[in-house]
């Protein structure tokens, strides 16, 4: 029976190679608050991302709602959504009540 | 034993008739692959079951190895995983450590081009510890784990074979050193007075691998003693050896792997890592003149460079160049391990 194996060394690099991205961690992290619009969730939002900043040694960087014309029940506008991805790596935010 | 003539059915996949162990020893040893020691033969079922554990594309590499430039893929790290006897979940963990190793402050090239016996050990942080059965009791750099012994291989066939590290035309090391053939080791988080090291380096995740390359662990031991700074001159003065290459390459680190008693020690004393490293900072030290009767050439800081020769210097520039973590079981021996200087310790979140 012909069994087969794999050769252990590999192919060489042929010029620059793109390597996989690592897995990710917040260390560090800049962290967004959306707020949802929801009576309270902007502090609550705050004060967990206030925790998470201080565990992490990260950074509240923004704090903003969903847009000028939006509101809970509507969905965030492209442009708040553009700039936070943008801004920050984590962006904390609630649904529902 | 059979003759097995292997055939090269493509790039990376040999047929091979005798599946005996006595015949692919022999097989692996023809091509110039393995580090003396049998080894399980990668199959493409157990390299599959392996990679079954990480996520992502199989041929996507993690690290470009120095000096032959071999691409480590998660497949060519899979396939010698199970050459070195890993169970299948160990492979996040290897795939970590040889993360790890490609990043460019490891300097793996003069790691491996260097006359140094400097070996990449792998320390195992959090919750994986437990989960994967790492022994980080008694015997922590010792034989008869699983997990400990097979990781650290297989980090070593990752690097002869896809690194290409062979002694001689890929690693110049003049002695080697056992740790060579496989250097992994397991923070006692459970018995540790402190934040798991990972988490205290700034890598917030369940579970990471921090890789030093270094020299084998250097023993010292203190039965009596009930006060941390008679512990930690035993400590310092270890490390205050000529024979070290931290002695005149200042940028060097050192990792202080305390066991639980002492570092039990150190904690009702209040001390945590920092102020360990303080101490050995400043107790860790010769002459400024006694280096230089010593050393025709000293790679220092510029600040040491200016000393007066009766002033006092460091077996490195800064202290936050030494380390410390908790591992190891009963007693009250632990050890520093020196690394080979022109290189920095990585810690990465373990992949998933």
């Amino acid at each position: 029976m012909v069994t087969l194996i794999h050769r252990p060394d590999g192919r060489l690099a042929d010029g620059a190679v793109q390597l996989a991205s690592t897995s990710p961690v917040l260390s560090g992290g800049r962290i967004g608050v959306l707020d949802n619009g929801k009576p309270n969730a902007g502090v609550l939002l705050s004060r967990v991302a206030d925790g998470l900043a201080e565990r992490i040694g990260g950074k509240v960087v923004t704090t903003t709602g969903k847009g000028a014309r939006a509101n809970a029940a509507t969905a965030c506008s492209p442009q708040v959504l553009e700039t936070l991805s943008k801004e920050v790596e984590l962006v904390l935010t609630g649904s529902a009540d | 034993m059979g003759d097995n003539a292997a055939v090269e059915s493509d790039d990376e996949i040999l047929e091979i008739v005798d599946q005996s162990p006595e015949a692919l020893y022999e097989l692996f040893e023809q091509r110039g692959w393995g580090d003396g020691l049998p080894m399980v033969p990668p199959t493409s079922q157990r390299v599959e079951e392996a990679l079954g554990n990480v996520d992502g594309d199989p041929e996507e590499p993690v690290a470009v190895l120095s000096p032959r430039g071999g691409v480590a893929t998660r497949r060519a790290v899979a396939v010698n995983a199970v050459l070195a006897g890993c169970r299948p979940e160990y492979l996040p963990v290897v795939l970590t450590t040889i993360r790890a190793l490609g990043q460019q402050q490891v300097n793996l090239r003069g790691v491996n081009a260097t006359t140094h016996p400097a070996a990449p050990l792998s320390i195992v942080h959090g919750e994986v510890v437990e989960q994967l059965g790492f022994n980080s009791g008694l015997g922590a750099f010792g034989p008869g784990n699983r997990a400990n012994a097979t990781v650290g291989r297989a980090i070593r066939l990752v690097l002869l074979h896809v690194g290409g590290a062979r002694p001689g035309p890929g690693d110049a090391s003049t002695q080697g050193q056992p740790s060579k053939y496989t250097y992994c080791v397991a923070e006692n988080s459970e018995e540790s007075p402190w934040e798991p090291y990972h988490r205290w380096a700034g890598v917030d995740s369940p579970s990471a691998v921090t890789v030093h390359c270094g020299e084998n662990p250097h023993n010292f031991h203190d039965m009596e003693s009930d006060g941390i700074e008679r512990i930690l001159d035993k400590a310092a003065s270890t490390m205050a050896t000529f024979g070290v290459n931290n002695a005149c390459i200042s940028g060097g680190e050192w990792f202080i792997c305390l066991c639980p008693e002492h570092a039990a020690v150190a904690d009702s004393a209040g001390w945590g890592r920092e102020e360990v490293a303080d101490y050995l900072f400043a107790h860790a030290r010769r002459p400024a003149s006694e280096f230089r009767s010593q050393f025709d050439r000293l790679a220092w800081a510029d600040w040491m460079k200016d000393a007066e020769d009766e002033e006092l210097l460091p077996m490195t520039q800064e202290v936050t160049n030494i380390k410390v973590f908790v591992t190891g079981g009963a007693g009250k021996h632990s050890c520093v391990i020196p690394s080979w200087g022109m290189t920095r310790s990585v810690t990465l979140p373990v992949e998933s």
